[in-house]
């Protein structure tokens, strides 16, 4: 990333992809846009804390992860991780729809939902964003096989959530 | 490393070249373990199918303006949106209500005027503003607003763009009068940056951008318009 970019142009250019990542985090768009946009709000709030040479990505990814895992410490947690039932019962419907991206987003943010919130943002970063292990391991403050291990687990458990459409 | 995680490993590109090559034998030679791994590769692809739109898609603009406060936002529409039950936060909606109660403030002051009026809730255009909206064409500058782009929106109503000594915005047909649906105070200073570069506003871009149906007016048409009474 340009390094010589302002803070603000180089945070823009992010938002795609910590959109992204909020929806494999979140249950529905609606709660992951609310997430991107408090991690809009606390990156510029906290932009002093952020070292200019290092990854503004990892920077932001840590952020958008820590409130949302403050969020789901928080109370209103308990509605958040159950499914709506509407979006329960379209996992495993016709698989012919499937093919239909926005239909299979569905399906799957709602399989994601019912991971461990440790093995999701694990399974995010890594199928989803396209960090590597070694990547992770640093932004979350964890050895490289826990990163691997939550990893199989998590990966495991979705394949048998929504299958091999 | 377990056998499992090895694969995983392998499947993510993640090993050495040697153990890697291992694994590749391995896999060869063990039609389960193949099959295993195709399910997992086809998982990947899954994911990447469902949630690489997003990062392809526009970012709405309620979000492109939480990230340039500098340019002191004020998008009524998206803190219209904000203020719907908020289950983030709840500081996140309040915040953006507050912002925007202390901008339209703050440009009233600055201004000496007061170019847009506020009614039931919903922003109009007013004196100056108001004249140059109904009067004036693109091709034919005069005073301190100038009118950008003219076009209609997904509802069918008249939009037009404008660009004042601070601030710019859009503005939208409703009941016979111009509503103001988003206006962007320029940080100071810049205001004539953003003209020298030929650009509009990248807030006032994207706002556009999402309520535009078809193509701008040409000239013609804005004229034609003009005479129609902005129907």
């Amino acid at each position: 990333m340009d390094q010589s970019s302002s803070f603000e142009d180089q945070l823009m250019a992010l938002l795609p992809r910590l959109r992204r990542f909020a929806h494999g985090l979140s249950r529905n768009s609606a709660d992951a846009d609310d997430l991107t946009q408090a991690t809009i709000e606390r990156a510029l709030r906290s932009r002093d804390q952020w070292q200019p040479g290092t990854r503004l990505d990892s920077w932001s990814y840590r952020i958008m992860r820590n409130l949302w895992i403050d969020a789901a410490r928080s109370q209103s947690r308990r509605a958040m991780r159950e499914a709506p039932e509407e979006e329960g019962l379209a996992v495993g419907q016709d698989p012919r729809d499937a093919m239909d991206a926005a239909v299979d987003l569905r399906r799957i943010m709602s399989a994601m939902s019912r991971l461990p919130d440790e093995q999701r943002e694990i399974v995010a970063l890594i199928l989803v964003e396209g960090f590597g292990y070694r990547e992770v391991s640093e932004m979350l403050g964890l050895p490289i096989g826990t990163v691997s291990s939550r990893l199989v687990r998590g990966r495991t458990a979705l394949l048998a959530m929504v299958g091999e459409q | 490393m377990t056998d499992d995680e090895k694969l995983f490993a392998w499947l993510d590109g993640e090993l050495a070249p040697e153990e890697a090559a291992e694994m590749d034998a391995r896999v060869a030679a063990d039609p389960e373990l193949a099959r295993l791994a195709e399910q997992h590769r086809k998982l990947g692809n899954r994911l990447s199918a469902a949630f690489d739109p997003i990062a392809r898609a526009q970012v709405p603009e309620q979000l492109l303006a939480a990230a340039r406060p500098s340019g002191h936002v004020i998008d009524f529409q998206a803190a219209k949106r904000a203020r719907r039950i908020p289950s983030f936060p709840q500081w996140t909606a309040l915040a953006a209500t507050l912002a925007v109660g202390i901008f339209v403030g703050t440009i009233v002051q600055q201004r000496g005027s007061t170019p847009i009026e506020v009614q039931g809730g919903k922003i109009y255009a007013a004196a100056a503003l108001n004249r140059a909206l109904d009067t004036q064409l693109a091709s034919a500058p005069s005073g301190d607003v100038r009118i950008g782009v003219t076009f209609r929106d997904r509802t069918g109503e008249i939009c037009r763009t404008f660009t004042e000594t601070a601030s710019s915005g859009l503005a939208c047909r409703s009941n016979g009068r111009w509503r103001v649906n988003g206006l962007f105070a320029s940080p100071e200073g810049q205001a004539s940056d953003y003209r020298m570069a030929g650009g509009m506003d990248p807030n006032l871009a994207a706002l556009m951008d999402s309520t535009i149906a078809g193509e701008p007016f040409d000239a013609a048409a804005e004229k034609a318009a003009k005479a129609g009474g902005w129907k």
